[in-house]
C-alpha cells in the first residue's frame, strides 16, 4: 500500500522546512529509517527518514523548495500504485501536470472555453494584484519569470504596459518552464545568457537578482536570512552601549590546572566565564532580563545562550536553567550543544529562550569587539583573546600578566551604564579571585 | 416626376367642388333561394359547418385559457389567445369564393380566418393535391401525426391536419405549421393561401400590399386580402399602404399590360373596438370606417361597408370586389362589420362595454341566425346540427389531444432557433423559367457604355485618378444592381427618386433606360410602406431592392425593419425566404436629421444581416452577395464615399464577383496597434495611421468591418493578440455604437493580450451640427491620436487637441452627453 512520507514538524514554532537535498530518486528501494532527504529549518538541518519500506513512487518537491510541515513530500509503495491522491496542492513538480488534469475535468466543455477548475487554482507568492499592469504586460513578464509589479510603468496613469516590460527584459534570455517556476517562486532571475538551447535559461541558471559579474551570489535564506533579520532588528530596536574591561587570567588558569591535578574533568576558559556570568547574575539579576518595549521581564533562572560558529552560520544554543548546574554540568552541556549545532542536528527548541548570551571570538585572535545584542535580551558578553599586560603590584612593582578582554554590550533602554559597569566589575573580581566557585562579595 | 406629366397652373387653380364616389353601406339584399341557385345547397351548409368549426376552435381555446381544460383533457397554455368568437361569419363569408392562389394576411385575431381560408382551400383542392401538400409540408412532420388517426376521407383528413397544424402552432410545437416559432398571432399556411398573420396592429397592411405588388409585377393570378382591424386605420403604415396601392403611376405611367392599381382588398374587420378603445365613438375620426376610402383616390377605393354578421353579404361583396381587382381597378377598401363576444384576450373583463351591447349582438349570433335560415329553407335540420356539433367536437378533441401531448408534439430544441434565423440560400433567380424584362439591352445602356471608358483602378502610376475618370462607388452599386436585374426577373427596385432622378445619389442613373416601370419606380415618401411592401413582395416569392434615402429615415420604417423584415424567416421556421436588400444611405453636412449612422440599431435586431462597404470593390462585391442570397440585408452606404475610386484592390473587376459577408477587410498591415473602423471613418483612421507612423514610429493594422453582422472576429483577435492595443472608430454616436459591441467582445476574446483597454472613438453624443463645424462632431484623425496617447500608449511629444481623458468620459456620461 502506498504510504505518504510527511515533512515532520521540527519544533513548535516551525511552519516549514527547506528541503535541502534529496538522497533518493523515484524508483529507489528504501527501508524504514533510511534517509530520504536533508531538510533544514531556519536554525538547523536534519535528516528526513522514511517511515515506510518499499519503492519511492514519487517525490513531490524539488531541492530547495520550502515545504510546509506535515505536507506530503514523497510516496513509498509498490510500483504502479496511484499516488495522485497524496500530491499536495502547491508542490512544484505537480505544476506541469496540473493544467492537463484540470483540462480533463472540464473535457465535456469546449476546449477553448475551458477555465481552470477551482482545484487547480495556483497560489502564487506574487498574487497581489495591481490595476497598474496591463494584462499583456503581466503576461509577458510572467512568461519571462518576472514580477511586473516591480517595474515602473510608462503607460497612461503610470500603467505598466508591454514596452516597459520589454525594456526591463532587454538582454534577458528566454526561460525554460522550470526556470520560470523558480523565478516566480524564489524571486530568482536568469543570467544574460542561459546554458540551454539558444541561450535559454534553465532552472539551474537562475540566480539572485542583482548578481554581480565576477562574484558568486547566493540568495539570503535559511539561517543566514534569520541572522540578518535578527541582527538588523537588534541594532534598530535597541540602544546599544558597550563597556570594555579585562580580567587577569592567573587565578583562572590556576583553577584549571588544579582541577587536572585533582583528576577532575577539563573545563575551558569559556566554561569558566560562563559559570562566572551565571554566578554574577545571581547578585545582579537586573542584567538577566528581556526588554519588551512596555515592560521588562527579569528571569528567575539564567538561561545562558552560547554563540557557536557553524558552517551554516552563527547559532546560539541555550542552556536552559543553567543557574541550577554545576560547572561540570555546564561544561558538558555547552560541549554537547555546540557539537550538535556544528552537525546541524540541534533541535529548534534548543535554539530559543535565552536570557543572557555569551560570545567568544578570542580563539580567533580578536582582542576586543563590540557584540550585538541578542534582542530582546538586554546584555551580551563578548570575550576577546589573551593579551599580556603590565600590572602594578601592591609593592608598586610592575610585572606582566595574561589578561582576557571582556566587552559587555547592554541595552541602554533597559539598564544604565553604572549598574552594568558594576556587573562587569563583579565578573572581573570573581574571575580574578574565585573562578569556578560560588560568587562571594569582595571584602571591603 | 416624369417630364410627360405637366402640372398646369391654370388647371390647378381652377375653382370648383370636388365630388366623391359614393360609399355604399350594407346594401346586400338577402335572397337565400337565389344564393342556393348560385352556389348549391351543400356550399351554403358548408359555410355553416365552417362557422361552427371556428366557434368550437375558439371556444376550446377559451376553455383552455380560463378553465385549464377542454373535454376532460387538462392543459396549461401560457401564450396568447386573441379569440374571434362572434366574428365567424365574416371570415367564412370572405373565404368562401377565394381560390387557393388568392392570399390572405391577417392580424393577431386571425384563427378564424386561418380555418375559414383553410377549409375553403380544402374544398377547392382535389385529393391528390391535398395529399401532396400534407405529405411534403415540413417534411410531413405534421401530417404523420394526423394520418394515424381516424378519418373518413382525404378532405376529412385535411381538416384534421388543418386543426392540428394550427393548434400545434398555437401551442408552440415543432409539428405546428411554423415549427411553433410563430404561435397564435403569427400562424399561417402558404399552401392554402394563408400568408403571415401579424401581431402588430396594421402590420399586414403594407406587407399585403407588397404581396399584391408581386402578383401584379410578376403577372400572377389571384388577389390579396389584408385582414386588419378597425383600429389599424389609426396606424400610419396602413395609410401609406393604401396610398401606395393606389398610386396614379399604375394608371398613368406603367405600360399597358401593367395598367391599374394593385389587386388588394384592404379589409377592415370592424369589431368596433381596438382592444378596449371604441374606434367609431372614441378613438377614431371616421364615424364610419369606409369613409376613409374617399380620401385616398377618386374611386373612393370602391369602399363599402358590408354586414359581416351575414355570411352571404360578405360572399357577395368579395365576389364583386374580386372582379374589380381582376379588371385592374384596385385597390379596394372593405369595411366588414362584426362583433366579438369574447374579450380582446382572456384577461379582458370587458369593462369598456355594456352587457346589453354584447347581449344585443349575441341575439343576432350568425351561428344561430344563419342556421335558422338554412332550416327554414329546408337545407338543414336540428338533427343534422346536433350531428355536426358532435363531429366537430370530436375532431377538435382529437386535435387538442395530439397537440397538447409532448410525446406526440414535442417542442423544437431551442438551440435550433439559431439555425433558423437565416435561410442562407443561394438564389440566382426566383423565377428561373422566365426572361427578365428589359426595355433596352445592357450592351446599349448609356451608363454601361460610359463606364467602359472609366478607370477601374483608383490609382494609376501612383497617382489618384480624377473623379471624372475614375470608376466610382456609385458605379459599383449600379453594376451590381443591373447585373441582378438581368438575372432575376422578379427583382424590383423602388424608393424615393429611384427612377428619373437616377437615385438621389445617382447610383441608379442608367437603370431607367433599361428597366420598365414595373421593375423600377418612384415610391411615395412612405418609408414604412417601402420596407413593408418589400417584405410582402419577398414572402410572395420575389426579390426586392429598396432604399431609404437617408439612414435618418429609418425611424419611419421602424416596425417594418425591426419586426417584419427581421423576423419572418425565423417566425416561419424558414418556410419563407426574405430576399430583401434595403439600401440605406448615411449622410453628412445636412444637420441633425440627415447625418446619422444607425448601424447599431439594426445590428441589435436578430435576423438582419448588416453590411457597410467603404470601397467600390466591396460595394459591388457585397451588393452582388446580398442580391444573390435569400436573407434580408441592411446595406449601408456613405454619402461621403459615392465619388471615390478603388484605392485598395488593383481595380474593380468588370465581371461578376462576390465579397462574402463576415470577414473584415484589412486595409493596412502594421505591428504596434490595431485600428478598427466601420464605414467612411476608415479613411480618417488611415490618416491617423500615417501620422502614427511618420511622427511616432508606430505602425498599425487597419481593419474595415465592412460586414457588421455576421462578423468574423478571428482576424481582429489575431491582430490584437499581436499588437495588444486597439482603437475602434465609426461615425456613429459613441454611446451604444457597434464599435462598443466589438470592443466589448475583443476585451473578452483577447483580454490577456491587451496592453490597454479597447478604446472607442465615436461621434459626440450630440445632434450633428451644421456642415461648417461638423468636424467637431465626427471623429477626426487627431481625436484618434489623442485617445491613443491618453488611454493606450503615450506618444512622445504629442499635443492633445481634444479631451480624451477618463475624467472627461465620466463627466460626459454623468451629463448624459
Amino acid at each position: 500500500m502506498a504510504t505518504p512520507i510527511i515533512m515532520p514538524r521540527q519544533g513548535q514554532s516551525v511552519e516549514s522546512c527547506i528541503l535541502t537535498e534529496w538522497k533518493v530518486n523515484p524508483g529507489d528501494e528504501v527501508a524504514e529509517g533510511d534517509v530520504l532527504a536533508v531538510i533544514e529549518t531556519d536554525k538547523a538541518s536534519f535528516d528526513l527518514e522514511s517511515t515506510a519500506s518499499g519503492t519511492i513512487l514519487e517525490l513531490f518537491w524539488e531541492a530547495d523548495d520550502d515545504v510546509p510541515v506535515l505536507a506530503n513530500v514523497a510516496v513509498v509503495g509498490e510500483e504502479g500504485e496511484e499516488v495522485s491522491e497524496f500530491r499536495p496542492a502547491d508542490s512544484s513538480p505537480a505544476q506541469p501536470e496540473a493544467p492537463s488534469a484540470s483540462a480533463a475535468a472540464v473535457a465535456s466543455v469546449d476546449a477553448q472555453s475551458s477555465t481552470p477548475s477551482a482545484a487547480s487554482v495556483e497560489i502564487s507568492p506574487h498574487s497581489t494584484t495591481s490595476s497598474g499592469v496591463s494584462p499583456r504586460a503581466r503576461k509577458l513578464a510572467s512568461s519571462r519569470g518576472l514580477d511586473a509589479e516591480i517595474i515602473i510603468g510608462s503607460g497612461p496613469g503610470g500603467r505598466v504596459i508591454e514596452r516597459d516590460v520589454e525594456a526591463f527584459l532587454a538582454g534577458r534570455p528566454s526561460l525554460s518552464a522550470s526556470a520560470r517556476v523558480r523565478a516566480l517562486a524564489d524571486g530568482l532571475e536568469p543570467p544574460l545568457r542561459g546554458s540551454g538551447l539558444a541561450g535559454m535559461a534553465l532552472a539551474g541558471d537562475m540566480r539572485v537578482p542583482g548578481s554581480i559579474e565576477g562574484a558568486e551570489t547566493q540568495p539570503v535564506k535559511g539561517i543566514r536570512k534569520v541572522i540578518a533579520e535578527r541582527m538588523m532588528q537588534s541594532l534598530q530596536s535597541t540602544a546599544q552601549l558597550t563597556l570594555h574591561s579585562s580580567f587577569e587570567l592567573t587565578m583562572a588558569q590556576a583553577y584549571r590546572k588544579q582541577r587536572l591535578a585533582d583528576g577532575k574533568s577539563k573545563v575551558s576558559l569559556n566554561d569558566l566565564i560562563a559559570h562566572a556570568i551565571i554566578e554574577c547574575l545571581k547578585v545582579h539579576p537586573e542584567m538577566n532580563a528581556h526588554f519588551l518595549g512596555d515592560r521588562i521581564a527579569v528571569f528567575e533562572k539564567v538561561h545562558l545562550g552560547v554563540a557557536v560558529d557553524t558552517p551554516r552560520g552563527l547559532l546560539v544554543p541555550v542552556i536552559r536553567d543553567s543557574s541550577d548546574m554545576s560547572i561540570e554540568g555546564l561544561s558538558s552541556e555547552i560541549k554537547k550543544l555546540a557539537s550538535s549545532c556544528r552537525e546541524g542536528t540541534i533541535p529548534p527548541d534548543d535554539l530559543a529562550g535565552g536570557s543572557f548570551t555569551l560570545t567568544n571570538l578570542g580563539m580567533l585572535g580578536v582582542e576586543t569587539f563590540t557584540p550585538v545584542l541578542n534582542a530582546p535580551e538586554i546584555a551580551i558578553l563578548g570575550v576577546g583573546g589573551i593579551v599580556l599586560k603590565p600590572k602594578r603590584s601592591a609593592s608598586d612593582e610592575v610585572t606582566y600578566a595574561d589578561y582576557l578582554p571582556l566587552s559587555l554590550t547592554i541595552d541602554h533602554q533597559a539598564i544604565d551604564g553604572a549598574p552594568a559597569a558594576r556587573f562587569l566589575q563583579s565578573l572581573v573580581f570573581h574571575l580574578e579571585t574565585n573562578p569556578g566557585q560560588p560568587f562571594s562579595q569582595p571584602n571591603e | 416626376m416624369p417630364k410627360s406629366q405637366i402640372v398646369e397652373p391654370a388647371e390647378e387653380r381652377k375653382a370648383g367642388i370636388l365630388p366623391f364616389a359614393e360609399i355604399p353601406l350594407n346594401q346586400y339584399q338577402q335572397d337565400l333561394a337565389k344564393e342556393k341557385e348560385n352556389y348549391g345547397p351543400d356550399a351554403l351548409v358548408g359555410m355553416y359547418e365552417d362557422m361552427l368549426l371556428i366557434r368550437e376552435f375558439e371556444s376550446m381555446l377559451q376553455s383552455i385559457k380560463t378553465q385549464g381544460s377542454y373535454e376532460g383533457i387538462e392543459y396549461d397554455h401560457k401564450g396568447p389567445a386573441h379569440l374571434s368568437i362572434g366574428q365567424e361569419a365574416s371570415a367564412v363569408g370572405q373565404a368562401f369564393l377565394l381560390e387557393v392562389d388568392d392570399h390572405i394576411l391577417g392580424s393577431h385575431r386571425s384563427h378564424g380566418e386561418i380555418l375559414a381560408k383553410g377549409m375553403s382551400s380544402i374544398r377547392k383542392l382535389d385529393d391528390d393535391s391535398l395529399l401532396n401538400i400534407m405529405e411534403n409540408f415540413l417534411d410531413g412532420d405534421c401530417y404523420r401525426v394526423v394520418e394515424k388517426e381516424e378519418s373518413s376521407c382525404v378532405k376529412d383528413l385535411a381538416r384534421n391536419f388543418l386543426l392540428y397544424g394550427a393548434l400545434a402552432e398555437i401551442f408552440g410545437r415543432s409539428n405546428g405549421f411554423n415549427r411553433g416559432l410563430g404561435g397564435s398571432m403569427h400562424a399561417f399556411f402558404p399552401p392554402f393561401g394563408i400568408l403571415p398573420n401579424n401581431a402588430i396592429v396594421g402590420g399586414s397592411a403594407d406587407i399585403a400590399m407588397g404581396a399584391s405588388l408581386f402578383k401584379k409585377v410578376n403577372r400572377k393570378s389571384g388577389i390579396v386580402i389584408s385582414n386588419i382591424g378597425d383600429a389599424s386605420m389609426g396606424c400610419g403604415p396602413t395609410w401609406e399602404a393604401m396610398n401606395f396601392a393606389s398610386m396614379r403611376q399604375f394608371k398613368e405611367l406603367w405600360e399597358s399590360s401593367m395598367r391599374g392599381g394593385l389587386p388588394i382588398i384592404f379589409n377592415f374587420m370592424n369589431n368596433f373596438y381596438g382592444m378596449g378603445g371604441q374606434t367609431a365613438g372614441e378613438t377614431m375620426a371616421f364615424d364610419c370606417l369606409a369613409r376613409v376610402g374617399a380620401g385616398v383616390n377618386p374611386e373612393s377605393m370602391h369602399a363599402e361597408r358590408v354586414d359581416g354578421y351575414n355570411p352571404l353579404a360578405v360572399v357577395d361583396a368579395i365576389k364583386r370586389k374580386k372582379a374589380l381587382l381582376e379588371s385592374g381597378k384596385g385597390p379596394v377598401l372593405l369595411e366588414t362589420i362584426t362583433y366579438r363576444f369574447s374579450g380582446h384576450s382572456p384577461s379582458d373583463a370587458s369593462s369598456y362595454r355594456l352587457k346589453e351591447e354584447i347581449d344585443a349582438w349575441q341575439a343576432i349570433d350568425p351561428l344561430v341566425a344563419y342556421a335558422q335560415e338554412l332550416i327554414d329553407e329546408g337545407l338543414l335540420t336540428e338533427d343534422a346540427i346536433a350531428e355536426n356539433k358532435t363531429d366537430v367536437t370530436k375532431a377538435m378533441t382529437q386535435a387538442f389531444r395530439l397537440a397538447s401531448d409532448l410525446e406526440v408534439s414535442p417542442r423544437l430544441d431551442s438551440e435550433k432557433i439559431g439555425d433558423l434565423m437565416f435561410s442562407k440560400r443561394k438564389r440566382e433567380s426566383y423565377a428561373p423559367d422566365r426572361e427578365p424584362e428589359l426595355i433596352l439591352p445592357a450592351a446599349e445602356n448609356p451608363r454601361v457604355l460610359a463606364l467602359a471608358k472609366k478607370s477601374r483602378a483608383g490609382v494609376v502610376d501612383g497617382k489618384p485618378v480624377s473623379k471624372n475618370k475614375v470608376f466610382q462607388y456609385r458605379d459599383a452599386i449600379f453594376e451590381a444592381a443591373f447585373h441582378r436585374f438581368q438575372k432575376d426577373p422578379t427583382l424590383v427596385a423602388y424608393g424615393e427618386e429611384n427612377r428619373d432622378w437616377g437615385g438621389a445619389f445617382a447610383c441608379y442613373r442608367g437603370l431607367t433606360e433599361s428597366l420598365p416601370y414595373h421593375r423600377l419606380f418612384n415610391s411615395p415618401i412612405s418609408e414604412a410602406a417601402i420596407v413593408g411592401s418589400a417584405v410582402g413582395y419577398a414572402l410572395e416569392g420575389g426579390r426586392a431592392l429598396v432604399e431609404l434615402m437617408y439612414c435618418d429615415f429609418m425611424g419611419r420604417a421602424g416596425d417594418e425593419i425591426f419586426n417584419q423584415l427581421a423576423k419572418w424567416q425565423s417566425m416561419s421556421a424558414c418556410i419563407l425566404e426574405m430576399p430583401v436588400v434595403l439600401r440605406v444611405s448615411v449622410g453628412s453636412k445636412y444637420g441633425a436629421q440627415h447625418s446619422q449612422d444607425w448601424c447599431a440599431m439594426v445590428s441589435h435586431i436578430p435576423g438582419l444581416q448588416v453590411v457597410f462597404p467603404s470601397t467600390p470593390y466591396d460595394a459591388k462585391g457585397m451588393l452582388n452577395t446580398a442580391l444573390a442570397g435569400s436573407d434580408p440585408v441592411i446595406f449601408f452606404e456613405s454619402q461621403r464615399l459615392y465619388d471615390i475610386g478603388e484605392l485598395f484592390e488593383k481595380e474593380v473587376p468588370a465581371d461578376y464577383y462576390e465579397v462574402p459577408f463576415g470577414p473584415p477587410a484589412q486595409r493596412r498591415t502594421g505591428k504596434d496597434i490595431t485600428l478598427i473602423t466601420v464605414g467612411a471613418t476608415m479613411y480618417r483612421a488611415l490618416e491617423a495611421a500615417d501620422i502614427l507612423e511618420q511622427k511616432y514610429g508606430l505602425t498599425a493594422d487597419v481593419f474595415d468591418c465592412r460586414s457588421i453582422n455576421p462578423l468574423d472576429y478571428d482576424p481582429l483577435i489575431k491582430s490584437v493578440r499581436k499588437t495588444g492595443k486597439v482603437l475602434l472608430s465609426s461615425d456613429a454616436c459613441e454611446r451604444g455604437s457597434v464599435m462598443q459591441d466589438i470592443a466589448s467582445n475583443i476585451s473578452q476574446l483577447a483580454f490577456d493580450d491587451l496592453d490597454a483597454p479597447p478604446v472607442v472613438v465615436g461621434s459626440r453624443n450630440w445632434i450633428t451640427p451644421c456642415a461648417e463645424v461638423e468636424n467637431d462632431f465626427f471623429p477626426q484623425p487627431s481625436w484618434m491620436l489623442d485617445a491613443i496617447h491618453e488611454r493606450i500608449i503615450p506618444l512622445s511629444g504629442h499635443q492633445l487637441s481634444s479631451n480624451p481623458t477618463t475624467g472627461e468620459l465620466l463627466r460626459r456620461q454623468r451629463a448624459g452627453i
